[in-house]
């Protein structure tokens, strides 16, 4: 007489798209499916956080419905790069365009306006030049290049040429009591108009147009004639530039180059790193973990330095998820790129979505980097063509994305998806699909009585659990989805309020839950589509019955 | 009111911890789901070819027509030896039992007759007394004379779809006799069983039988077998052995 079987496994592995049916089984915790789920560093997968208007609910657009091409942190403020404009803020309600060309008469970098004098933009004030606006025509996807030692900051959109800005003042007053200075960097033959990416490498500022880097001056992102300036042309075109353990990286589609004696124009040279593997996207690089990641045609690969001095290893780090790469890459002249690094859950995060796409369809990846290395995940319903990580005046690591729509929102925040347009708030549509599990005998039929599901609460939460018997074959009776019992966060002594809280609550409670049904294989998918608070799942337990092979 | 069908497999499937059936998705039941169907029919049909005759299955209840004993009636023709037991049917629809011991011929009933009528037992003649005894002057009669005759046997014709009368008869009587139908094997969801609902814990546990056997679990067959074998012990002597028993001796003691 068959007797009770037990099946447990924790949920690990993240996502994975590239093994087949049965090499699955050999990591049962990955997921087949894995949406707007992320896995934690504490372990399991947990439901990731939603996002909110900034400046919600006062929040307004920097310049009605048009796409945001750019976003950073600046200071204690944020900037937003949008049509042929950019504009700053400290509160996402009220912004303040700077794409100004300021004629200034005082000394370079000195001479500032207030910001009423700033905003009357074609009067000269006694003692100072005038402000116009500077329109960026065709303005593209922008990237920023941070002076920390100056807190100056270049915005780069590659179509136009550099534009140089500093907010002054003390950091946290508002913007009345703050001073503005902004030009463009005006090379005497547009040498770096068209500039996408750049870096400043110990004091001088690099960066590329076409196929040639400008090194800049020491101290002076506007000078290319002194002594250890200069420029290299290559045999293709840059997509980036970046730095990475005092080195500097040129990425081109199809190789890597090193830029070796900075600052010295006599030897000053590009040294190949590999002219096999490129990168197809400059807003995919990102540094994580000690390592540089980047998106090339073959996967998302890292930059890793080794012990030896000078010498780097490039490897593959997203072999799980190699479907959508490659669809990524097939597709990289439709999509808009941007990514981020979210240093506080070890997380890089890559968002990918059409122009004519809607905000549900668009889609991104989160790796975690575990000790195992990446884990991945999908996410479905963010539209990021706009994406900024960094931290604020006061040291607090702060997230977020602009649409396409105009919008800037918070990122990784609260529990739904708030879209900025309308008050309506979105559910989070969420997936955690298993493998096809056979219980190590593919031909005998298992009958299952029950799965406890291991979860930890952040707040309460009711996901349904669907059951799919032998690769849900039509030919076999499916049960229907069955909704488990609530969990909640417990209630902590001291802080939870009469009424609000779960008393008597376990941290990580087991949801039971009796099933029905029989099969050769079984395939649990947990989801939810609801605004309640994110919860981890941690791993399932299945008690089931084998019987015969038919 | 009656187990129907829907209620009988989800019976069963709620046993193994299988997906119950609605009304809706019934038809269409497939893999265990229809196995389990099935094997309600199949159990259905194994106490049903065990006994041919049981009250449940009777075509009609006895006395419809009083004072007659028999539950069908067919009406003779002059010169007309075979008849139909079942008007319209076939091999596959015919009775499933007919009680040769019991057929009974009458003109009471007959348009035209009056009394002093016609009423007696027609004793069942086996094929070969028949052949040996009767067919031949019958026949002859019936192509020559037709002096035919009042009919006091009864015979099977070999296909068993038709009864004989012997002699043929002279004239239209009645014959009645009683039939039990086939079992109809169950079919929609809101099909019901025909026989008390106290009894369809036997129908079930043969039903089970069938279904552990399916899932490799010999020990739970036999279970399930042994259930079976005294609920129908129970159900036969409920059903078709009520009435008391008793023990006829014709002998005669000469002292």
């Amino acid at each position: 007489m068959a007797v009770s079987q037990p099946f447990g496994f924790a949920c690990t592995g993240g996502l994975n798209k590239n093994l087949n049916e049965l090499e699955i089984l050999k990591i049962p915790g990955a997921a087949r499916d894995l949406i707007n789920y992320e896995v934690d560093i504490d372990g399991g997968y947990r439901r990731i956080n939603g996002f909110l208007p900034f400046g919600y609910p006062t929040h307004t657009r920097p310049d009605g419905e048009n796409k945001i091409l750019g976003l950073t942190q600046y200071l204690d403020c944020v900037i937003a790069c949008v049509n042929d404009g950019i504009y700053i803020t400290q509160d996402g309600v009220t912004w303040t365009q700077i794409n100004r060309e300021f004629v200034h008469t005082g000394g370079h970098l000195t001479d500032n306006l207030t910001l009423a004098e700033w905003n009357a933009g074609g009067t000269a004030p006694t003692g100072h030049g005038s402000a116009p606006i500077i329109v960026r025509t065709n303005q593209g996807q922008c990237s920023f290049v941070f002076i920390e030692s100056t807190g100056h900051i270049i915005i780069l959109d590659g179509v136009n040429a550099p534009y140089y800005f500093v907010l002054g003042g003390t950091i946290g007053d508002p913007l009345a009591n703050r001073t503005f200075h902004g030009h463009t960097i005006a090379d005497a033959d547009n040498q770096r108009v068209g500039a996408a990416t750049g870096v400043i490498y110990r004091t001088q500022f690099i960066t590329h147009a076409g196929n040639t880097v400008y090194i800049a001056g020491i101290d002076d992102p506007e000078d290319l004639t002194s002594a250890s300036t200069g420029s290299i042309s290559l045999d293709q075109n840059i997509v980036a530039i970046k730095t990475f353990r005092d080195e500097v990286f040129i990425f081109c589609n199809n190789s890597i180059y090193r830029l070796i004696n900075v600052g010295d124009a006599d030897s000053q040279a590009v040294v190949p790193v590999t002219q096999n593997v490129g990168c197809i996207s400059a807003y995919s690089i990102q540094e994580i973990g000690g390592d540089l990641v980047f998106l090339s045609p073959d996967g998302i690969r890292t930059l890793a330095a080794t012990a030896r001095i000078g010498d780097v290893e490039l490897s593959s780090v997203s072999r799980a998820i190699q479907p959508i790469i490659v669809n990524i890459a097939k597709n990289i002249n439709e999509y808009n790129i941007s990514s981020e690094v979210l240093r506080s859950k070890s997380q890089y995060r890559l968002f990918y979505s059409k122009d004519s796409e809607e905000r549900e369809d668009s889609k991104g990846i989160i790796g975690t980097f575990t000790g195992k290395g990446f884990e991945w995940s999908e996410t479905i319903g963010i539209q990021a063509p706009a994406l900024a990580s960094d931290f604020d005046e006061l040291g607090v690591e702060k997230s977020y994305h602009g649409d396409n729509k105009g919008y800037i929102y918070c990122h990784d925040v609260g529990a739904s998806f708030s879209e900025g347009s309308i008050t309506e708030i979105f559910s989070i549509p969420s997936t955690y699909d298993t493998p096809n599990f056979d219980f190590g005998d593919l031909g005998t039929r298992k009958t299952p009585y029950s799965v406890k599901v291991s979860v930890t609460p952040e707040g309460f939460m009711q996901p349904t659990l669907h059951v799919i018997y032998d690769y849900g074959d039509v030919n076999v009776a499916q049960p229907n989805p069955y909704l488990l019992s609530p969990a909640s966060s417990p209630s902590v002594f001291g802080i939870s309020q009469f009424g609000a809280g779960s008393f008597g609550g376990a941290a990580n409670p087991m949801i039971l839950q009796p099933i029905q049904g029989s099969g050769h294989t079984l395939n649990f998918k947990i989801t939810t589509n609801d605004t309640a608070a994110p919860f981890a799942i941690n791993g399932l337990y299945i008690d089931y019955y084998p019987s015969g092979r038919r | 009111m009656s187990s129907t069908f829907l209620d009988l497999t989800n019976e069963l499937l709620r046993e193994l911890n299988e997906v119950p059936l609605t009304a809706a998705n019934f038809e269409s039941a497939v893999g265990v789901q229809q196995h389990v169907k099935d094997s309600v029919n199949r159990g259905y049909f194994d106490i049903v070819v065990d006994e041919p005759q049981w009250p449940f299955l009777a075509v009609d209840e006895s006395g419809t027509v009083d004072p007659m004993y028999g539950n069908v009636a067919r009406s003779t023709t002059e010169g007309t030896r075979w008849y139909d037991l079942k008007q319209a049917a076939t091999h596959a629809t015919d009775y499933g039992s007919v009680d040769w011991d019991n057929f009974y011929i009458t003109t009471v009933g007959v348009t035209g007759e009056t009394a002093p009528y016609v009423g007696q037992n027609l004793r069942y003649m086996t094929t070969e007394e028949w052949k040996d005894f009767q067919r031949e002057q019958e026949n002859v009669d019936d192509a020559d004379n037709k002096g035919y005759g009042e009919p006091k046997y009864v015979i099977r014709s070999p296909d068993g779809r038709k009864f004989g009368l012997s002699p043929i008869p002279d004239k239209e009587y009645k014959v009645w006799f009683y039939a039990w139908a086939l079992p109809t094997k169950l079919s929609l969801a809101s099909d019901a069983i025909v026989f008390p609902e106290i009894y369809s814990a036997v129908l079930l546990a043969k039903a089970r039988y069938y279904i552990w056997q399916f899932k490799d679990n010999p020990q739970h067959a036999a279970f399930a077998l042994d259930d079976f074998k005294k609920g129908y012990r129970s159900m036969r002597s409920n059903l078709l052995e009520p009435t008391p028993t008793y023990f006829k001796d014709d002998r005669v003691r000469y002292i």
